[in-house]
């Protein structure tokens, strides 16, 4: 057992941690700040923070740098996560295409790709979207109906995609859409990368159970996309997707796990203000959450160690997911336990706003559905961890 | 960062595994279990632990150990919990540990080489009868010339001890003038609390089985009437307390060796069995449950080994990260255990079936050095009484 990080790492962490502390205004820390916001004004003070972090050399952590990344180890990276989010760092607005679209490219793009993505990417002059769920295709992706039909060197493409983080704000989208007409399941299907902008294209907003509109759905009718625009060659869009997805394998769960204990204290922050802090239940209750945030941690090291020794984490990183999203539902339901009959009010008392809490305890029901749900995840561990027979 | 075992503790875990295999399997389990006058203490495998150097792991070298750290002793511990076996390792093991925390030279040069050498057999008795495991739940006393009167059960093979270490209370000042004082770090604790050594056959010991439902091991209670002891000079409530997080570790870690076998177990049975035409582990009732079940037995196998960690190497978290491990384990083992034979069906609730093994010997240790209730809020005091914020 060795925890330490390597000394260059730890200069590494410094650095960063200086830099955060420069460039965040302490009143960004504060959820009201953000929750006063209009989307749209948040999602570019983000996106412009996000680009001056670019310029101070702190994006792409872990990526080569001949893509415009930093070069770092998968060490720097874990201190990237877990630093920024305890600066209070604002999210990302390239999520999605920073996760798992970069990654792919690097692997099997095209040296046009490599050049024309990853970099506008980088400094957020382009803002990606993924396009795999559908009306009728959403933990079963397989049955996914949106079409392409080719003309000439162009794909005319048809359909409809839903669920989809940033469909407002994005300029490209990386789809699944079936372009071998009559294909069944997992054949016939193309990754092809959108311009969000062309004609044929309407991208409308979706109102969450939260009241916020961060997804929303995407409409195609006769969008022309160039042939050259498919990742990883036609009709291979199911392996393409199988493999984009696995790099939510280097998500090691130490961001949430640094997001999550900090929302730990402030949810005991309420408890002493309604005075709370003292039940005993209520104490066993938030102490099996700390129980789980820790074991969290814990497992983020080991994947931490799997990933520096090159290992294969496969259907492991369901278990991740299972860890971290059931854990941060059960912390955001002993916060409506300690509220009780005040669970569902903003304003509980005239000084004490909680609206921001109750946005990420709306949110924490979607955490169990997205990238997987968790009874998707569930079979994953069963039959590929496990070997449950089918 | 390197949060995984060592090659060579990797070793040792196939070694102990591969020897209970061959030599000491779930029939041997049974023998002792349904041999219930006997004393629980095969003499081949005692012999084994002393001939593999298992009891030697915390052992330091000038002592005749492997002078290793708990991290080697819980693979050893894990690898015991899976096969369920009995024997006086743990407690032994836990003796040494107090010898080698609070002991003089002269009693660590006595005691110790002969524990690692498996030439003695030692019990720790820290509790008292529906005392808690914390230096209140002790229900022996100290008086001013050093004799013990009181009570303390469970206490693991007491029987078949050589030398029991106990926890007393003490009168002010301590029982003895010599030794010194051990300031605990600040704050002046309502009582002091020493460990002895007890040589269980000295007049006024009275050693009693107790009757268990879990006859993996034995134990017994232990009564002293004014027994003379011989004080651990370097003890104190704080090295109480260290002996209790070492003991709720390693009792941790037989919680997850069992509960990872008790799970390997189960998942191997419902892939077999079938009904309504297909192997029950195709329903997802089952298997939705199984997985949920792998991701907790795996996080308590994280937790147990961050604890081992942190008190080998004495990291500030090391207190949570006990009551962390000590309680994830329990809820674990206990819920996987449960389930073991729940997934068995009929047969699981059979005397002939090994399932109630793991069940038993798993409810006996959810409870030992500190049951999940009182982990938890431990981790409450440890978190919300003195948010250790992140920010």
């Amino acid at each position: 057992m060795d925890l330490s990080f390597t000394p260059e790492e730890e200069r590494f962490r410094a650095e960063l941690r200086t830099w955060l502390a420069d460039s965040i205004p302490p009143r960004w820390r504060s959820r009201s700040f953000w929750s006063a916001l209009g989307e749209a004004e948040a999602f570019e003070l983000r996106r412009d923070w996000e680009r001056r972090k670019y310029d101070a050399g702190f994006a792409g952590i872990s990526w080569p740098r001949e893509y415009g990344g930093r070069g770092g180890t998968s060490g720097m990276q874990a201190i990237y996560d877990e630093e920024t989010q305890r600066a209070g760092a604002p999210h990302t607005v390239n999520a999605l295409g920073l996760a798992f679209l970069a990654p792919t490219v690097m692997a099997i793009g095209t040296d046009e790709q490599k050049r024309d993505i990853i970099a506008p990417m980088l400094r957020n002059e382009v803002i990606w979207c993924q396009g795999f769920s559908e009306p009728g295709a959403g933990s079963d992706l397989a049955a996914l109906r949106t079409c392409g039909v080719q003309d000439g060197d162009e794909f005319v493409v048809n359909g409809q995609k839903v669920w989809t983080t940033n469909a407002v704000y994005a300029d490209r989208i990386f789809a699944l859409v079936r372009t071998e007409p009559g294909s069944r399941r997992h054949n016939g299907i193309s990754m092809l990368l959108i311009d969000m902008h062309s004609d044929g294209v309407e991208a409308r907003p979706l109102r969450q159970m939260s009241g916020a509109s961060e997804f929303g759905e995407v409409f195609f009718t006769d969008v022309r996309v160039k042939a050259t625009d498919c990742l990883g060659g036609v009709g291979n869009g199911w392996a393409t997707a199988m493999r984009l997805l696995s790099f939510e394998r280097g998500a090691s769960g130490i961001a949430q796990y640094t997001a999550f204990r900090r929302q730990f204290d402030e949810i005991v922050a309420v408890a002493g203000t309604f005075g709370r802090t003292g039940d005993p239940v209520l104490r066993q209750q938030l102490a099996s959450r700390i129980v789980e945030l820790e074991c969290l941690r814990y497992h983020s090291m080991h994947v931490l160690t799997q990933v520096e020794r090159g290992e294969e984490l496969g259907a492991g990183s369901s278990l991740t997911k299972l860890q971290w999203s059931e854990t941060h539902q059960d912390l955001w339901e002993t916060f409506d336990d300690l509220l009780g009959p005040e669970a569902t009010l903003t304003r509980p008392r005239p000084d004490t706003d909680l609206q921001a809490m109750h946005h990420e305890a709306m949110w924490s029901r979607s955490v169990t559905i997205w990238g997987g749900s968790s009874q998707v995840q569930r079979n994953i561990v069963a039959e590929r961890v496990l070997g449950l027979p089918r | 960062m390197y949060f995984a075992l060592t090659d060579e503790q990797r070793a040792l875990g196939v070694t102990v595994r591969d020897y209970l295999e061959d030599r000491f399997d779930l029939k041997a389990v049974r023998a002792v279990f349904e041999d219930a006058e006997g004393n629980g203490h095969p003499a081949e495998l005692w012999k084994a632990v002393g001939d593999q150097g298992w009891a030697a792991v915390l052992v330091p070298e000038e002592h005749g150990g492997l002078g290793l750290g708990l991290v080697d002793a819980q693979v050893v511990a894990r690898a015991f919990g899976a096969g369920v076996v009995p024997g006086p390792w743990l407690p032994t093991v836990l003796a040494g540990e107090a010898v080698r925390l609070a002991g003089s030279d002269e009693q660590k040069a006595s005691l110790l080489p002969r524990v690692a050498a498996g030439s003695l057999v030692a019990t720790v008795a820290l509790r008292g009868p529906a005392g808690r495991y914390d230096p209140s739940g002790v229900q022996v006393s100290a008086d001013s010339s050093g004799r013990l009167t009181g009570s303390a059960l469970p206490v693991e093979y007491a029987e078949v001890a050589d030398a029991v270490v106990v926890a007393a209370t003490e009168p002010a000042g301590g029982a003895e003038p010599a030794g010194g004082a051990e300031p605990a770090g600040g704050a002046e604790p309502e009582r002091e609390v020493g460990l002895y050594l007890v040589d269980p056959r000295s007049p006024g010991v009275t050693v009693s089985r107790l009757d268990s439902y879990d006859g993996t091991v034995r134990t017994a209670s232990v009564v002293l009437d004014g027994v003379g002891a011989e004080r651990l000079p370097g003890s104190s409530t704080a090295v109480l307390t260290e002996l209790f997080d070492r003991a709720a570790v390693l009792t941790a870690a037989d919680l997850v060796g069992l509960a990872r076998q008790a799970l390997s177990r189960t998942v191997a049975y419902d892939t077999d069995r079938v009904q309504f035409g297909r192997p029950v582990g195709s329903f997802q009732a089952l298997k939705h449950h199984l997985a949920d079940l792998h991701v907790a037995v795996t996080m308590a196998e994280h937790a147990v080994l961050y604890a081992a960690h942190a008190l080998d190497v004495g990291l500030a978290d090391r207190r949570l990260a006990v009551a962390v491990a000590k309680s994830k384990a329990g809820d674990t083992a206990r819920e996987v255990t449960a389930t073991m034979i729940q997934y068995h069906g009929g047969i699981g609730y059979t005397w002939e079936h090994d399932s109630h093994f793991f069940y038993k010997r798993a409810k006996r240790e959810v409870y030992s050095y500190g049951d999940p209730i009182q982990h938890r809020e431990r981790v409450a005091a440890l978190t919300i009484d003195t948010p250790t914020t992140s920010g």
